[in-house]
């Protein structure tokens, strides 16, 4: 299964909007890789690039050793010729074939014989278990089922190369976690090399072996999900990855007061710290204490008032304000605690992350202790 | 390698051969290109050429302009706006147009806007009848009620057979025979369903949650009609006024039939006349003049469209019919409306029926009724014409040269329009994507007689290649394509954008080429709108007289334009009796096609 690597590729719209801005990106072969930003990053340009349907202003797109895109070499494979599987966000079925028609197409175009172009078409519908649907239209077809044909149809051509366009984003909610462990075991069944556009950090986060984060065209880190939740490369990382987001603590000026100041000082005892633009503090990796005996002595600590609770049933997010700053954090153990009453919050210092002004992450400690991660510490 | 590459200096050139590559590989860039050239050729090039008719010496006019013939001249201009002649070349026709035009304007929004409050917001009984029987006028040529209209109050100031009134013995006056009160009601009656149609959804379309908040925040019933409801009407009220008015501006058959015996001339007659006379400067100067105000029209309607947009997006979920209560008024009311129906299609209907049976008006005498106008087969004193309507071939001529002409006009419309809406949803944001989408609807801005000018002034001589094409049914076919593109291609356009590039792009990465693609995806999904692009523009053509009155030869006479011929030569009874077959024909189609194609008229007019 081949690897695709983009080098400097630039997508620039006419009217001068660039949508993507000089994008090197290797994706690693039979991963299952997730572009993931915000909408309007540049993430599902990058996948239509990569399936032909949009050109690159300049650079080159590489599929194992086969040029796809060049602008400067000028080559250009179309579309049709890059025998890879695109699956849309709104699936994109023919209204006016059968499930069977649609799922055929393909293999029809490849000229495979009508007896093996049946078997194929049925294998890769019983994968995805619509096969009872066959001789269906898509109107007759519910979202859920829609989407799945839409997967057998690209499944059923057995690409090397898979691309999935927010291909969960119109599922409800417990047919979108569903069809996130089918695409991972269809992943790992197959072994084609997945890149999957979402803007849904979860989505990545349960999916991809590796996730590549975007904004504004631009790539902020690559890295496999653990590890860019447990070392966002920068700030805006820290708060895309992860629900709630992290509690991030901007530091005003070089001898910050309040909660930054806090966080800094405490940071600062424990070596060179920098200049820090801003500290931020996981809200799973912020735990409550009723009395200051209980938090541990390398620990940081504050006096935290709550503001409000919010049980979901299987934890608790806390409000809490902290020497004047909104913190949110989220336990496992009733707090026992309502608005107005005072706790302390503490934290290790292993997971408190500080970022420069310019939002990249600065080590104020050795990163070579391993650092916990929110549900295990 | 690959980091190899980029690090390389690009050259231009190789930069271009991707480019070139890409566009060779994407046939969408091509034939956008061709169907641009085939525009240029089709809807600018016409209007270039009149207007440039209008500035240059005609053939025959040396020694009044004093200058020779192709050389650039401000003497039509002159003539048209300036010399003796001018007052009834143009500014006398101007004011008539500006006056039928808000006369007709008043008479659509007052019976349009009170039917549409009435079948969309009232509980008047028959609701569901009226909401389709008063859409027919739209359905009949718009000069039937012309026709009509003289079969009812025709005086002998003119040539032919008078009227019932005056058969009766009662003396019509001129003012209600002839002229600008007429022409007003007649083109009224016709005009009022596009007021029906557009306000009336617009009511529907209006989100009923927007008028309950003004309520629950203290609104009274009229307060909310006064303060919410209307305003938001607004937009599509002002897009029926402009609508109407474009369409007043560019008629032909009833101010030809009903202003031709007093002398009462309006714009499109008045360049009738010119081009009949043979003076194609003038024309062509008139013609522009139409053109024009007719882009001035619609200029002020996209506008107002654009704001419509904006307001239609609130609409939409709240959405749903709520029927105020009339009471005791229920059914004054719909005795109003039974009224309007009656008068606006059974009493014109009835009275060319009557009119084609009688031999005298206002006659009714058992002797004096006949069949002889149908079905006779010699009938003393027509010459030209001296058989019943249904007797001898031209009738039947005349229906197969419409049907054929205007069906060929139609597939090549509907064909057309797709392939636009095509490569201007899969090009979008282009150039060639905006040209495309204004070109093709530029045929709308400009009335069809004036485009009928246009069309003559560039075909009808021998240029270049092209060989002079005044006459054929080519040029017909042409004409008819033109001037219904703009409907055929909104279809097309709203029809490739409803299904997006997806589908097509779908088959693309699935390997289909281009020519598959198109076969197999993009036709089979897009078939009902390629019916409604053909047989949108199949009905409208049927009826169309404006268009093809100054193109028509003897060898391709349409209904039309052989009803119109029997009026020129006072031959009412068969006039009456084409017309009717008209009525009936377009009546027919028009239901049909709804049926097929289950679109609403509405779609149609909205263009």
């Amino acid at each position: 299964m081949p690897a695709i690597t983009l080098s400097g590729v630039v997508k620039n719209y006419a009217g001068g909007h660039a949508a993507v801005k000089d994008l090197d990106l290797t994706v690693p072969d039979g991963s299952f890789t997730c572009l993931l930003g915000p909408s309007g990053c540049g993430k599902t340009t990058t996948l239509r690039m990569i399936a032909g349907l949009e050109q690159p202003t300049r650079g080159e797109i590489t599929v194992g050793d086969r040029v796809l895109d060049s602008v400067e070499r000028g080559v250009y494979v179309p579309p049709e010729k890059r025998a890879m599987g695109l699956v849309f966000q709104n699936y994109a079925l023919w209204p006016h074939l059968t499930v069977r028609g649609n799922t055929e197409f393909g293999l029809r175009m490849r000229k495979v014989p009508a007896a093996e172009r049946a078997a194929r078409a049925k294998e890769a519908l019983e994968k995805v278990h619509v096969a009872d649907c066959m001789d269906r239209y898509p109107s007759q077809l519910s979202g859920g089922q829609q989407q799945r044909v839409a997967l057998a149809r690209m499944l059923a051509v057995d690409p090397d190369v898979l691309l999935l366009d927010e291909p969960l984003s119109n599922l409800d909610a417990r047919l979108r976690l569903e069809m996130r462990a089918e695409l991972k075991r269809i992943h790992e069944e197959t072994g084609a090399t997945i890149v999957f556009v979402t803007h849904d950090q979860m989505e990545a986060m349960t999916m991809a072996t590796h996730i590549a984060v975007m904004s504004g065209g631009e790539l902020q880190q690559v890295a496999p999900p653990m590890e860019m939740y447990a070392r966002p490369a920068n700030r805006f990382v820290a708060e895309f990855v992860g629900s709630p987001p992290m509690n991030i603590v901007p530091a005003a000026g070089p001898e910050p007061g309040g909660l930054a100041g806090s966080l800094l000082r405490f940071a600062g005892k424990r070596g060179d710290m920098g200049a820090p633009g801003c500290a931020g503090v996981r809200p799973e990796a912020l735990r409550l204490a009723r009395e200051a005996g209980a938090v541990p002595d390398a620990a940081w600590s504050e006096d935290a008032v709550v503001e409000t609770v919010l049980p979901t049933g299987a934890s608790w997010t806390v409000e809490l304000r902290v020497l004047g700053t909104r913190m949110f954090a989220i336990t496992h153990d009733d707090p026992e605690a309502g608005p107005g009453d005072t706790l302390r919050c503490w934290t290790r210092p292993e997971n408190l992350h500080l970022f420069a002004e310019d939002g990249t992450r600065t080590t104020a400690w050795d990163e070579s202790v391993a650092p916990v991660s929110g549900a295990a510490s | 390698m690959a980091v190899a590459a980029s690090a390389r200096p690009a050259s231009r050139g190789r930069r271009a051969l991707y480019r070139a590559r890409v566009l060779l590989r994407d046939p969408t860039v091509l034939l956008g290109i061709l169907m641009c050239l085939v525009l240029l050729y089709l809807v600018i090039a016409p209007l270039i050429s009149v207007i440039s008719d209008a500035g240059r010496v005609q053939y025959g006019d040396e020694a009044r302009s004093g200058q020779r013939t192709g050389s650039w001249t401000s003497y039509y201009l002159w003539r048209v706006f300036r010399s003796p002649v001018s007052h009834l070349l143009f500014w006398e026709p101007l004011w008539h147009t500006a006056l039928v035009a808000a006369g007709v304007v008043a008479f659509a929004l007052a019976v349009g806007g009170s039917m549409a409050w009435l079948v969309t917001r009232t509980n008047v009984p028959g609701r569901r009848f009226l909401a389709s029987a008063l859409v027919v006028p739209y359905m009949l040529p718009s000069w039937t009620f012309a026709l009509a209209w003289l079969a009812l109050f025709k005086n002998d100031r003119s040539g032919g057979q008078v009227g019932y009134l005056q058969g009766a013995g009662i003396r019509t006056p001129d003012w209600l025979a002839y002229g600008p009160l007429p022409i007003v009601v007649t083109l009224g009656l016709h005009y009022y369903p596009f007021v029906l149609l557009l306000f009336g959804n617009a009511l529907r379309r209006i989100d009923s949650q927007l008028e309950d908040s003004a309520r629950i925040l203290g609104a009274g019933g009229r307060t909310v009609l006064r303060r919410v409801t209307l305003p938001l009407m607004m937009p599509a009220l002002s897009s029926a006024v402009l609508l109407v008015l474009g369409r007043v501006l560019g008629t032909f058959g009833t101010p030809y039939i009903l202003g031709l015996p007093s002398d009462y001339n309006v714009l499109s007659t008045s360049l009738y006349r010119a081009i009949r006379d043979r003076s194609t400067g003038v024309a062509s100067t008139l013609a522009g003049v139409i053109v024009l105000v007719g882009v001035l029209v619609v200029l002020i309607d996209t506008r107002l469209v654009r704001e419509q947009r904006r307001f239609v997006t609130v609409g939409g979920k709240g959405a749903m019919d709520r029927r105020g209560d009339l009471r005791r008024w229920r059914w004054p009311a719909c005795a109003l409306a039974m009224a309007v129906f009656a008068a606006s299609v059974v009493a014109p209907v009835a009275t060319l029926l009557l009119s084609t049976v009688t031999k005298t008006p206002g006659v009714f005498s058992f002797d004096n009724f006949t069949l002889k106008y149908w079905f006779g087969s010699h009938i003393p004193g027509a010459v030209g014409f001296p058989h019943g309507v249904l007797r001898g071939g031209e009738l039947w001529e005349a229906a197969w040269n419409s049907l054929r002409i205007v069906g060929l006009a139609s597939l090549v419309c509907g064909l057309l329009g797709l392939l636009i809406g095509y490569v201007v949803v899969r090009g979008d944001g282009t150039r060639v994507s905006m040209f495309l989408r204004q070109v093709s609807f530029l045929p709308y801005l400009v009335p069809g007689i004036a485009f009928a000018a246009a069309c003559l002034s560039l075909f009808a001589v021998r240029r270049g290649p092209v060989p002079a094409l005044y006459g054929t049914v080519t040029l017909l076919v042409l004409v008819l394509v033109i001037t219904h593109l703009p409907y055929s291609s909104r279809s097309g356009i709203s029809a490739m954008m409803q299904l997006g590039r997806e589908p097509e792009e779908a088959a693309q990465i699935s390997g289909a080429r281009w020519p598959v693609r198109m076969l197999r995806i993009i036709i089979p999904i897009q078939r009902g709108a390629l019916v409604t692009g053909v047989v949108l523009p199949f009905v409208s053509g049927l009826k169309e007289l404006s268009i093809v009155i100054m193109l028509t030869t003897s060898g391709t006479q349409l209904l039309t334009t052989l009803s119109i011929g029997l009026v020129d030569y006072g031959y009412t009874q068969l006039a009456n009796g084409v017309v009717l077959v008209i009525a009936l024909l377009s009546f027919t189609m028009t239901y049909l096609a709804q049926r097929l194609t289950r679109s609403s008229l509405a779609s149609g007019i909205g263009g």
